[in-house]
């Protein structure tokens, strides 16, 4: 029973970028599960992004498994793309085009079409309070505008599983309440949110598990709460993180 | 199928809203081919039409410099220059003002060349009539050739020269024959006195006739606009390669290209419909050029492109040689990792294929291993295949070869950019 709750199984994960004796990620092994808002944090150069890369499909491992709603990449990997929706760090959209033009290419990129797309791009404009800036092109929106409209291009399709990678950074206070207040909603409604951030205040909040990781592996593991519950010293998340990833500027 | 129109749309829309792109893609291409049509103009047309300014300095004042200076004036190949201000150039002038490049070519014709011609003519003569003593005829030995000096400006080029030196060959050896044949015969008269004078008459026995070689009975005149239009259509055309590997590259910069990767779909349609918005424009380049070479040349003082009767060839030339680009295009945006790497690479390596491909130097003129590495440039076979339908009169048959190459290519480079996204995502 317990099982069927993971939405995400990582077994035994290790990858080896070409040319390198170092493993970018060592024999990691995590569960997450469906409806989770699950924090992946780490300092720069974690192995973040390469476990990311991989959940997203981008590349294979060098050794070990990957279960996306007990489906594999080598066997279902177009099956797996239409429940995961990516939300990259950069502004992944064509600035030239407007709001509305840029939603309808990647939700007919998903397969969506017709009234479907039309209405689903309406109401999540609306959602995130876009609507009147549809017909905008993407170069004239604000930071945070933009920021919107690039996790909309992540959800359009209603994935079961979202991954966000730093998706409040840059923007302002306003802008980042939005979000993450919109991105609470849309995991109440059953979705499972993988998240990567920086601010540890903002994981702290918005993240129900988080795993720390640094040099590939996975150092710590549980919900934010019993993580600083479970020493004296730690007051927040982010002495957490100083506690066990050092202090030690980090290079990518 | 969705996935693909869409992708379509969208590479349409990013490419309309890029006005000063667009500008480019189609303005720079029509001021390439004006520009190079107009230069190489000149090289296309006769000796005659250019009409080169030419300095004759003439100090025999007898029969040889009369002829040449005549030979000259009637060719009507040059323009000839015998005094400044009213004053009769001097040699020493005639060499300065051909140094500081105001003129190209300077002949100087020295004094008593012809006494020095009439001399060996005469030497000739007393030689044939050994045993006869010919009264009249001084017995001379022969003399050492005479110096007609001309002198060339370094920037000259060869075939300029070569025409120059052959009219100057053709007046001279006209005079030699004529005279000797006068002089011969006097010496005839003399020997025979009851025997009519015979009068000395020139007639070409052998006439060349030029005609094109051609596949068809369609008479196609080669010209500037005939060689140049298909040459820098050709050249323009791969240009393409550069915006689309620019596309391809900033696409993979701002994350587009990640999120697309993400998402259901494989790499083929995002590129397929790059390949056909971008094909789109190379086959438009492709007809402004034709119509800027029907209409626009002539209204330049060039030559007006005639386009030949087979316009299903000609079409599908064009979309083989805009599919064998935008190939290029998808693989170079695909390998490399910065703007600056395909621009540089991109740039270069079309124009490496040009000068392989014969736009500047025909094929059969270089060396031999050059000529076999030519076989493999794409611009060749493109502009072999248009020379078959601009200039031999060839139809769809005729360029069948030459397609074929076109989209092998095409396929190839597909493969390549197949291979190494491959690559990759096992890196």
């Amino acid at each position: 029973m317990q099982e069927k709750e993971h939405i995400i199984e990582i077994k035994y994960l290790t990858k080896f970028y070409k040319g390198s004796s170092v493993p970018a990620i060592d024999n990691i092994s995590l569960n997450i599960n469906k409806g989770e808002i699950y924090g992946l944090l780490g300092p720069n150069g974690a192995g973040k992004t390469t476990t990311i890369s991989i959940l997203c499909g981008l590349f294979g491992p060098t050794s070990g498994n990957v279960f996306i709603d007990g489906m594999e990449y080598q066997n279902s990997s177009d099956k797996i793309k239409n429940i995961i929706g990516v939300v990259p760090q950069e502004i992944a959209l064509y600035p030239s085009l407007t709001a509305r033009e840029n939603l309808n290419f990647f939700g007919h990129m998903y397969g969506l079409k017709g009234k479907e797309l039309k209405n689903r791009i309406q109401e999540c404009l609306e959602l995130f309070g876009l609507e009147k800036n549809a017909n905008r092109r993407i170069k004239t929106f604000s930071g945070g505008m933009k920021r919107r409209i690039n996790i909309i291009a992540g959800i359009l399709h209603k994935p079961k599983i979202i991954y966000l990678d730093e998706p409040t950074v840059g923007v302002d206070v306003q802008s980042r309440n939005v979000i993450l207040e919109h991105l609470k909603k849309i995991n109440e409604e059953g979705t499972t949110i993988i998240y990567t951030s920086h601010y540890m205040e903002e994981a702290e909040n918005f993240c129900s598990r988080v795993a720390i990781i640094d040099k590939g592996k996975v150092l710590t593991e549980g919900k934010p709460k019993d993580l600083i519950n479970s020493k004296e010293e730690y007051t927040d998340l982010e002495s957490i993180f100083l506690n066990i990833t050092g202090r030690a500027l980090r290079d990518e | 199928m969705q996935r693909l129109f869409s992708s379509i749309y969208k590479e349409f829309l990013v490419l309309i809203r890029d006005r000063a792109g667009l500008a480019i893609l189609f303005i720079m291409p029509l001021v390439l081919i004006l520009i190079m049509t107009l230069i190489q103009d000149a090289s296309f047309r006769s000796v005659k039409e250019v009409n080169i300014a030419m300095i004759l300095v003439n100090n025999d004042n007898d029969s040889l410099g009369q002829a040449i200076t005549e030979g000259l004036y009637e060719s009507e190949f040059f323009q000839i220059v015998e005094k400044i201000d009213g004053k009769k150039i001097t040699e020493i002038q005639a060499k300065e003002l051909v140094a500081t490049g105001d003129y190209k070519i300077g002949i100087i014709i020295p004094e008593r060349a012809t006494d020095a011609i009439r001399g060996n003519v005469n030497a000739l003569i007393n030689k044939s009539f050994k045993s006869f003593k010919v009264p009249g005829v001084k017995k001379r030995t022969r003399k050492s050739t005479i110096d007609v000096t001309i002198y060339i400006d370094p920037a000259t080029s060869q075939s300029f020269k070569n025409s120059v030196m052959s009219s100057l060959k053709e007046f001279t050896s006209q005079l030699e024959i004529e005279m000797f044949f006068k002089n011969f015969s006097e010496a005839l008269a003399q020997l025979m006195p009851d025997q009519k004078p015979i009068k000395f008459e020139s007639f070409e026995t052998i006439k060349y006739e030029e005609v094109y070689a051609s596949t068809t009975q369609d008479e196609i005149m080669p010209n500037s606009v005939q060689h140049n239009v298909p040459a820098w259509t050709m050249f323009a055309m791969f240009f393409i390669v550069l915006p689309l590997a620019g596309n391809i590259i900033k696409e993979r910069d701002d994350g587009s290209a990640f999120r697309l990767k993400t998402m259901p779909g494989s790499f083929v349609t995002i590129m397929f419909s790059k390949i056909f918005v971008f094909l789109g424009v190379a086959f438009l380049q492709f007809i402004l050029m034709l119509l800027v070479g029907v209409y626009i040349m002539p209204l330049m003082g060039l030559p007006q492109l005639e386009i030949g009767p087979h316009k299903i060839a000609l079409g599908v030339m064009a979309i083989a040689s805009g599919l064998a680009a935008t190939g290029y295009g998808v693989a170079l945006g695909t390998i490399a990792t910065t703007h600056e790497q395909a621009a540089t690479f991109g740039a270069v390596s079309i124009i490496i294929f040009a000068a392989l491909g014969g736009i500047w130097v025909p094929v059969y003129v270089m060396p031999h291993t050059i000529r076999i590495i030519s076989q493999f440039s794409p611009l060749h076979w493109g502009l072999n295949g248009f020379y078959d339908i601009f200039l031999r009169g060839g139809d769809l048959v005729v360029v069948l070869a030459e397609t074929a190459k076109l989209l092998l290519f095409f396929v190839f480079m597909l493969l390549i950019a197949i291979v190494y996204n491959n690559y990759n995502k096992t890196k």
